[in-house]
This record gives structure tokens, sequence and C-alpha cells, in this order.
């Protein structure tokens, strides 16, 4: 088990190697250059040369590649070309402000998740069951950046409930209620997708456990007890929550739409900036963060499901 | 891409003739067509589509107006007015007809990359499942850098180092869909070819091409197939996205996604005439979804 | 009040009714005076932009930058006067008391500092800390020289040749060639403190986050991306500046739904540019809205080297084929207005054109036969960007706009892309893949002759020294140019302006859309707050009642 750990870790080296790579070459790809998205527009082109001169932007693509490789070997991520502020500390800050979002999210997605996904499985066939796989299709089919412009219309500007974006109050407020208020409608939005998914997966797997001939028996009997349930959340769970792995990981990766409508400055939103302002440092050292906490997640899952299911050999 | 849904797949070996309903002997096809024939949503779902991408051929027949053409004067009309029964959008243009021609962009940008990536995923994890070895490793550990990525951020990246436009949509979008197909494939066929499926279907009395054939299609191309329509509904809706962030489709265009992001700005003018585009994209990524919800039993792949 | 009497009883009366209207009279001309003269509370600011601009000195963002960061926090020489809006503003003292063209040497300025003044930690302004700032932005030897701000302010003061203290309170500086254009380009460098620089570490990044200038603000927080913070600098130099609101607080927010709802909910007091359909519905609820006239035009820039825009009467049948009341009226709800020229009706550079670029489809139709293209039509294509500052709404404006020369024959393919790739090929102009593209629609603001004229229509201005990026040669507009330049009199060379922008608008190397109005929308408690015809706005000026 240890070597194949080991060994899997090592694996991941030359796929975070590879993101990198890929990131930096789409980055160059994409016309214009951090010094052009950095300077106002009215700068004519000489002054960008000079710069670019200047910052060192005019050494080829390896070179600059082997550069910055070097310094994160050894934990420097340098700084934004935009703010020059240091990567690491902007990251760790938006990082932690996605992280709010995926863990709440995600708690309420599953928990909604599994909640309708075991309720449809016993009342299979029933209306509760078509209700419930509704609402899953829906959750997955709806666009949700288009539900969160929605949310903040009808709770925000008409009803007045709640606040229209940012993660704290405007005039500065840091309680956690604050907090709390302003991570409600976002949460929701995100929460649709893995709700959907959740509940779908919940839903074939406890069919998958309640279609056995034993237990068909005893719900039929009208006998049920502790241990059957157990043998139910035993066998049902284990696809179950290797998906929930995987879809915290969309949580984290994929709320940059959510982000941006909401304002909301986490790791997505800074995505999108840098993307934007072709912040190089930024963008590589999001997505090496981002691929390594992947990376990793991925290996959990993988060894969770091996573990839990021991007809899967790992060679 | 490690959001993108990617189960375990336990194929198994399908008999040549299968019981069907009332112990007639049937082949697998036949079962698979009577069973679909009895589900009423997928049927259903089916005919949604089959409506949604019929409007969308027949567009220029089925709509009234140009699609480029708006009156300023009567920008922003709410729905059911005279003449417009949908109303119309920021430029004065119909948006019963604007919403027909967008399904055609939105169905070609959803539909398009998930087939690509169908036809490369299943070729590269077909090859990388057959051949094994080195050829796998190096095949797989090249999907795995592309799985590491978010699939909306991949193609958010790629959109914007190729510029907006439908082709660069298209293309981002095959790259984001095909590594998951392409473990799929690799993981399907790398079982499938460790069995002596050879022996135990002889046993039953098939012939050999017959039997590849059969084995190949059901346990392998079936689970494909199926989850590539899985990831219609997503492509649909990633698709919109980008033209959302202005990095899609462009402008005069018409497509759901871009309606969304032009007309999101007069939602306080007309409340109900924005929501049109984000509906449409509700109904086709639902009905994709039961529709390979339906295959999925039907072909009884347990995916 | 028994023994006074029915007499004595109605003067009483009297007198306290007189006291009770003189209390009255009393009692309104204070509230009225305290409506006029108020100050107080936190204005809470939604801005178009994704983050704060740099804090250290030159900000970035462009004029967005200069706007809520860079002359909040500090100042410049010179400054805009920023307290009216019913003329242009003018150049008045900031931190130079006074300057003046050595008249035996018209290459040579003189500015005679202000005394007195303090940074935020308390050191002197002096001439040393100009000549530090200077070099700060000038001198790559220099150990405080930032290459960001450097970069940010190069070619806004390209004429000034060299810079030089004469005594504490004077500095000198020398021009590449005669111009009368200096003050327009020294207002633009700011002043950050090199003896805090010192005390923070001799390190911009550490500046940043705790700066200090001379400004009428300070920066007391600084969160990236989310919010900064700003308390009053109550001992100002300039004391008619002295902030009336106690704090001031901005905020990014470049989602513009998200803006409107944050204003409508009471999250902020002002929004920068809400969704002109919004505007009624805004007024209604009581809000302020706030349009002035600016600086600032939206045209598309021909490439007068394709077809058809290398003949000049199909730049003016273009000219003559946009609706642009309908533009302004319907698509953008009053938030703009015609532009008939780069410079609006009524600016002192408007002169007297004789082409008047009215809505006329029929004279554009009758320029089109004349050119040749009778019946024939004729295909372009127009590089645009999907959002961008001072963009406005491209995407359907530039549909609009596509609609309009459709009726006169011309099929325009509109190329959507970023907005920072679009300024990577306003830089560079129509060559490689788009030198066949016939416009590229970037809006521009003319604050000064310089970014007015110069930049575009200068021969040797074509990139990459600056961006004439038409490829607009005629001796005549350099020659009238040059003698604007040369003159130092304001009166000479405002006629001479005027007869290059006759000229300009007769020759048509842009077709001329819409100016904007810089729209604003506030609570009904912002008060105090004076929309100027700038880019930049006075922040010491407004205060939010409770």
């Amino acid at each position: 088990m240890w070597s194949y750990i080991v060994r899997r870790l090592l694996l991941g080296i030359p796929t975070l190697l590879g993101v990198t790579i890929i990131i930096f070459g789409l980055l160059h790809l994409a016309p214009g250059d951090p010094i052009n998205a950095m300077l106002p527009p009215d700068a004519p082109q000489e002054v960008v040369q000079m710069i670019r001169e200047q910052m060192g932007f005019n050494k080829p693509l390896p070179v600059q590649y082997w550069r910055w490789l070097k310094r994160v070997a050894v934990g420097d991520f340098g700084n934004s070309i935009a703010t020059r502020r240091p990567v690491l500390s902007d990251l760790r800050e938006a990082l932690g402000n996605t992280f709010m979002l995926a863990i709440s999210a995600a708690c309420l997605g599953f928990t909604l998740g599994v909640g309708l996904g075991t309720t449809a499985a016993f009342a299979q066939g029933g209306w509760l069951d078509k209700v419930a796989s509704a609402t899953a299709i829906a959750g997955v089919s709806l666009p949700h950046y288009w539900v969160a412009i929605l949310l903040i219309i009808i709770f925000s500007v008409e009803l007045n409930w709640l606040p229209a974006m940012g993660i704290r109050s405007t005039s500065g407020a840091t309680s956690a209620w604050d907090l709390a208020q302003h991570m409600i409608l976002p949460t929701v939005a995100l929460s649709l997708i893995p709700m959907g998914v959740i509940m779908r997966m919940t839903r074939s797997s406890v069919l998958e456990i309640l279609s056995q001939e034993f237990v068909m028996t005893l719900r039929a009997k009208g006998l049920w007890s502790r241990t059957i349930t157990r043998h139910v959340v035993k066998n049902a769970a284990p696809p179950v929550l290797t998906l929930m792995g995987l879809q915290f990981g969309y949580l984290l990766g994929g709320s940059v739409l959510v982000e941006t409508v909401f304002s909301w400055p986490g790791s997505g939103f800074l995505l999108n900036l840098s993307i934007f302002q072709r912040d190089v440092p930024v963008l590589q050292g999001v997505i090496l963060v981002l691929a390594a906490f992947f990376v990793i997640l991925n290996l959990c899952v993988d060894i969770l499901h091996s573990v839990i299911d021991p007809r899967i050999r790992r060679t | 891409m490690a959001d993108i849904v990617l189960p375990e797949y336990a194929p198994n070996v399908t008999p040549d003739l299968l019981e069907g309903p009332a112990g007639r002997p049937m082949s697998y096809w036949q079962l698979v067509g009577w069973r679909l024939r009895r589900d009423k949503v997928t049927l259903a779902a089916a005919g949604v589509i089959l409506l949604i991408v019929s409007s969308a051929v027949l567009a220029p027949y089925l709509a009234p107006y140009d699609p480029f053409q708006g009156s300023i004067r009567l920008r922003l009309a709410r729905i059911g007015s005279a003449g417009h029964l949908l109303g119309t959008d920021e430029q004065g243009r119909d948006m019963f007809t604007r919403l027909l021609y967008g399904g055609r962009m939105s169905l070609v940008a959803g539909v398009t990359p998930v087939f690509i990536a169908l036809l490369t995923g299943s070729t590269l994890g077909i090859i990388a499942g057959y051949l094994g070895g080195r050829v796998n490793m190096l095949i797989m550990r090249l999907m795995d850098i592309f799985y590491a990525f978010p699939s909306v951020l991949l193609a958010i990246a790629i959109s914007g180092a190729l510029g907006a436009g439908l082709g660069n949509t298209i293309i981002a979008l095959s790259i984001v869909f095909t590594p998951p197909i392409t473990r799929l494939a690799e993981s399907v066929t790398t079982q499938v070819r460790a069995w002596e499926f050879m022996e135990a279907a002889r046993a039953s009395g098939a012939g050999t091409l017959a039997i590849i054939r059969h084995q190949m299609i059901a346990n392998v191309l079936g689970p494909i197939f199926v989850y590539a329509t899985t990831l219609v509904s997503v492509s649909v809706i990633i698709a919109s996205g980008l033209s959302f962030l202005g990095l899609g489709v462009s402008p005069p265009h018409a497509e759901w996604g871009l309606m969304l992001n032009t007309l999101r700005q007069s939602i306080y003018v007309n409340t109900w005439v924005p929501a049109l585009p984000g509906v449409m994209i509700f109904l086709t990524s639902m009905a994709f979804n039961l529709l390979s919800d339906g295959l999925r039993d039907a072909m009884d792949v347990r995916l | 009040m028994d023994g006074m009497g029915k007499r004595g009883r109605g003067a009483v009366r009297r007198v306290l009714g007189a006291m009770g209207v003189g209390l009255l009279g009393l009692m309104l001309s204070w509230t009225a005076a305290r409506a006029q003269s108020g100050r107080g509370g936190t204005l809470r600011i939604g801005m178009t932009a994704a983050d704060i601009a740099y804090t250290a000195g030159q900000p970035d963002q462009g004029f967005e930058g200069f706007r809520f960061v860079g002359f909040p926090l500090y100042d410049a020489l010179v400054r805009w006067d920023l307290s009216q809006g019913e003329r242009l503003p003018d150049i008045v003292p900031g931190l130079a008391e006074s300057w003046e063209v050595d008249p035996a040497d018209v290459q040579r300025w003189l500015f005679k500092l202000r005394r007195g003044v303090k940074f935020h930690d308390g050191s002197d302004f002096n001439a040393d800390a100009v000549i530090w700032n200077w070099d700060k932005i000038r001198n790559k030897d220099a150990p405080q020289y930032d290459v960001k701000q450097a970069g940010e302010i190069a070619f806004r003061i390209a004429v000034i040749k060299s810079y030089r203290k004469l005594d504490d309170y004077t500095v000198e500086f020398t021009t590449t060639r005669p111009s009368s254009f200096v003050p327009f380009q020294v207002v633009y460098v700011l002043y950050s403190s090199p003896a805090h620089w010192e005390k923070v570490g001799r390190n911009w990044q550490a500046f940043a986050t705790n700066p200090s200038g001379t400004g009428p603000f300070k920066l007391t927080r600084l969160v990236p991306r989310e919010r900064a913070e700003y308390e009053a600098n109550m001992e100002y130099w300039d004391k008619n500046r002295v902030p009336k609101a106690d704090k001031v607080i901005l905020l990014p927010m470049p989602e513009v739904t998200t803006r409107l709802a944050a204003l409508r909910t009471g999250q902020v007091d002002w929004i920068e540019v809400p969704p002109p359909d919004a505007i009624p519905t805004l007024r209604q609820a009581g809000f302020q809205i706030f349009l002035r006239s600016y600086p600032h035009v939206w045209p598309y820039s021909l490439n007068l080297k394709a077809a058809p825009w290398d003949n000049k009467l199909v730049r003016q049948a273009a000219n003559y084929a946009i609706d642009r009341e309908g533009l302004c009226k319907s698509l953008l709800n009053d938030t703009c207005t015609p532009a008939t020229g780069i410079v609006y009706p009524g600016h002192p550079w408007f002169g007297h054109p004789k082409q008047t670029y009215s809505y006329d489809l029929k004279k554009a139709k009758d320029l089109m036969k004349q050119a040749g293209y009778d019946g024939k039509r004729v295909r372009t294509s127009f590089l645009i960007s999907t959002s961008g500052s001072g963009q406005m709404l491209p995407l359907p404006m530039n549909e609009y706009v596509q609609e309009n020369l459709r009726e006169i024959g011309i099929d325009v393919d509109l190329l959507p892309i970023e907005w920072n790739t679009l300024t990577v090929w306003g830089r560079k102009g129509f060559v490689e893949e788009h030198a066949q593209t016939g416009a590229l629609n970037i809006s521009y603001n003319f604050v000064e002759p310089f970014s007015a004229f110069v930049r575009f229509f200068h021969s040797a201005s074509v990139p990459p020294r600056s961006v004439n990026i038409t490829g607009y040669i005629n001796p005549e507009a350099d020659r009238l140019i040059e003698a604007a330049e040369a003159s130092f009199e304001a009166q000479v060379r405002d006629d001479t302006l005027g007869k290059l922008h006759e000229q300009l608008i007769d020759d048509a190397p842009w077709i001329f859309v819409v100016h904007d109005l810089n729209p604003r929308a506030m609570s009904p408690k912002v008060k105090g707050f004076v929309p100027p015809q700038s880019w930049f706005v006075d922040l010491s000026l407004p205060w939010v009642e409770k």
C-alpha cells in the first residue's frame, strides 16, 4: 500500500510540471502579455518594449519558464506583475475564501443529495421519487451563473433579505454573522450541481442494494433492523463517497463563474482576473497549487476506493 | 476535470441471447429497443431534443423575422407583445427568432465538441488499453495532466489563448472533454482485453467476428457512448458560460449564452425576456440528461 | 400678565410672535446652511475596476487609477480644479505655488514650490523630494527607481528632458522642444515620501500597503481585490480641500448587475457606470443620477490604407450614416451625446467645421455614389472589445452601428476580442494579421492637446513612437500641431487647435460616434458632489448625511 502511495505521489510531479508547462504555453500563445495589460491603453509600443526589457520579459520562453521553476522549487512564487504583491499571500487568502464557499456548498449539496437520493431510492417509482429525481436533474441542468443572478435579484434587490455581493459588509464589519449572510446566496448557487450529481449516485447506489434478494424479501415482510440499515449504508456508501471527493474538487476549481457574479474574492475570481491581466506569476502559482491539490485529492479518492472495495486490485 | 464524473465501470460478458419479456429470447439490441419504447420519460426527452434540434435546423423557415434585424424603438418589448410573442431583445430583435437561431449555435457548440472528443478519446483510450505497456503509460500520463485542471478553468484558459469565436470554443471544449473519455475507454478496454471471453462466448455457440463485434460494442463502445451523452448537457452549459464571459460566439450571432450576457443588464427593465435563453439552456441540458439516463438504463450499462 | 390689560397682552403676543418668527427663520437658515456645508459620514464607492489601483505613487489602471487612488492620496505640482462642472476644469497651483517659462529660453520652466507642506508621515515636502520622485520614474540607476511606476507615466511626460533643483523650493525643468503643454504633463506626476520609503525598508511593495503622500486622504487599510479604506487628512495643506467625509471606502465591483444590486440594497452609496437601462428605475427610487460631458470620445479608428476607408468620401459617408441620437436615446438611455468630432461642441478646440455629420442617409448614399460604390456593396471588418474601461456597451453599440452602415451598402464583420488584446492592436496598429482590418473601436480621452491630437494625427506619431495607427499623414495638420505647441498664449493655442479640428473632421480618419456622459448613481444621502467635466473627481467635496 505504501509503495503504491509513494509511487503515485512521485508520478504526480511530472503531472504538475506538465500542468505548469501547459499554462505557461497557453498564456504566451494568447496575444498580449503582462506588460501590455499592466500599462494604460494610451501607452505607445515603445514604452511597452522598454518596460518589457527592463522586467525581463523579452527573454525566450524556455528561459523565463526555467527561471520561474527554479524559484518555485525553493518556495518563492514571486510577485504579481499587476500588483507587485507576493503571489503566496494573495493565493492563501483567495484559496481560503474559496475553501469557505466550497465547504459550505459541499455540506449543503451533499446533505441534500444524500437525503433526496435515499428518499428516492426507498420510494422508487412513486411520486416522491419522481420529484426528487426531477430536482436532481434540474440541479445539473441549470446554468448556475444564471441562477446566481436570479438569486441576487430575488433575495437581494427585491426582498432585500441578503447582501448582493462581496464577502463582508461594505462598512467593514467582521462578525461571523455578517460573513454567514454573505455566504448564503453563493453557497446555494454553487451547491446545485453537487446536489444533483450526488443525489443521482446515491439513488442508484442505494437502489442496487435494495434490489438484492434478501433485502427485498425483508422489506416485503416489513422486517427492518439496524443491521440492515448498516448493510445498506456500508455497501451503498463507497461510490457515493468517492464521488463526493471528486465533486469537492469541482467546487474548488469550478467556482469561477459564481465568484465573478458575486464579486467573491476567491481563487476563481483571482484566476479570471489574472488570465485577463496575463499575470503570469499569479496564474502559475494558483494553477500549480490547485493542481497539486487535485493530484492529492485524486490519490485519496483512489485509495479510499480500493480500501473499501477490495475487488479492485491495485498493481 | 476531476469534477467531470467518471465512476468505475464493471463490464459484463453480454450473452448473445437474452431473456426478454415473457421469456422470449431477444438479441441485445432488440432488448434495448424494447426497453426504450417502454420508458416514457426517455421518449419524452428524446422528443424534446428532436423538437429543439429540428426547430434549430428549420430556423430559417420557422422564424418570423430576421435574427439580425431589429427595430430599436421596439427594444425590450414584453412577452406577448403585438407581433412578438416572446418579446424583443435589447436591439429590438424578435426573441422567438433569436432563440431559434440561438439553438443552432448552442447545439453546435454543445454537441460538436463531445462528438470530436468521443472520436479522439475513444481512439486514444482503446489504443492505450489494447496496447498496454509504455504506450499506455504515455497516453494516460498525458491525459492526467489535463485531468488535473478544473474543466471550466481549462476551457477559459484555452479560449483566452485562442480567442473568441465558435470554432475556438469547439476546440477548447474538445480538449476539455477528451481526457475523461480517454480514461473511460482505456479502463473498459483493459478490462475487456483481460478476459477469456473468446472461450466463454464460443461456448455459447457464436462466430468469432460476431463475438468481437458484439462484446466490443456492448462493453466498450456502449459505455463510452452513454458517457458521452451525459457530457453533452455539461458542454451546453460550459459553452454558454464561455459566451457569458465574452469568450464564445461573437455578436451579432444569436447564441443562448451570449444572449444571457447581453440581456442581463436589462433585467431591471423587463424581468422575463432576459430569462428566456436561460430557460432554453436548462431545457436542452435537462433533455440530454434524461435521454442519457434512459439510454444507460436501456443498454444495461452499469455506469 | 394680569396687570397688563388688553393692550399689554397684545404687545406680549406680538413680541412672542416676532420671536417665534425669528426663531423659525433662524432654524430654517441653520438647516439650509447645514445642507450646504455639512460634513462627516463614510462614503462607500462601488468602482468598475476589478482591483484597487497601485497605491505606491504613480497608479496603474490608467485614468481610473488617478481618479480613485492617485489624486486622493497624492498631489502633483499643479492640479485640475474639479469643484465646478459648468466649464472645462482649469489647471491651478498644487504643490507648486507658481510656475513660469523663462522668457529668455522657452525650453526652460521654473516651478516655485509651496512651503509648509508635509507628507502623511510628517516629513517635509521640498525640492529634494521632487527630484527624488523624478529619479524614481526616470533614473534607472537610482535605488528608488520603480520600473512599474516608470512605465505608467513615461509617455505622459515625454516632452520633459531634464529636471534640476535650483534651491530648496525651486525646481527647473527643460523640454525637448518648445512646448506649452508642460503643465498638462506634470499634472500627472505624483510625489511619494522619500523619508517614508526609507523607513519601510526601501521596498515599494511595503510602501504600497502603507503609503505616504501629501494628498487629502490617507490610506488606512488595503485588502487586495476587496477594499481600500481612506480617512480624511485633517492636516491637509490646502485648507479649502480638507475632505468633508470622514472616511472613504473603495470597493472593486467589475460585474455591472452586482454593482447595481449593491447600490439598491444600500451596501454602497455611490456606483460608477450603472447599467443605462436601470437609470429610470433608479431615478424613481430616489437615487441621484449624475451625467456630465467629459473629454471622452467613442470612435472607430479607420485603416486609411485599406479599402474602402482609403477614400475620403466613403469615410464622410459613414459619418453621415450613423443615427447617433437614436443610439443615445434608445440603447444608452441618454447617457451619451452624439460625437461629430473628436471634441464636443462648446469645447474651446471645436472650431467651426464644415461637415456637420448629422444623421443624413440621403447624403451618405450620395457620397457613396460619388465615391464609386453606386449599387456595389463593400465588406469590411471592425476589431472590437467585449468590455473595457471607457468602452461603454461595446457589443450592442457595435451591432447598432453595423445596422446603420448596412443601410448604405457597407457590410461590417464584427471581430470581438478581449479588451487586453485590443489594446495590443491599439498600440501596434493595422499590421500583421490585421493589415486589412477596417477599423479599431477604442475609446479615447482628450484631456490635453497631446492626448487629443498629437498622438493620433502627427506624422511623427506612428507606432512605435506613439499611436497614430490610422496612418494619417497631413503636413497641414503637422504644422498646426507644432504651432499650437509652440504657442504660449492660451487663446492663440485654442484657436489653432480649433482649425486643426476642422481639418480633421473634414478628413474623417475616424468615424465619430458618441461622447459618454460618465453616468454615476448615488444614494440621496450623498451631498456636495459636483460632477466635473473631467475623468477625475474631487473626493474631498462630498459627504454622507446620516
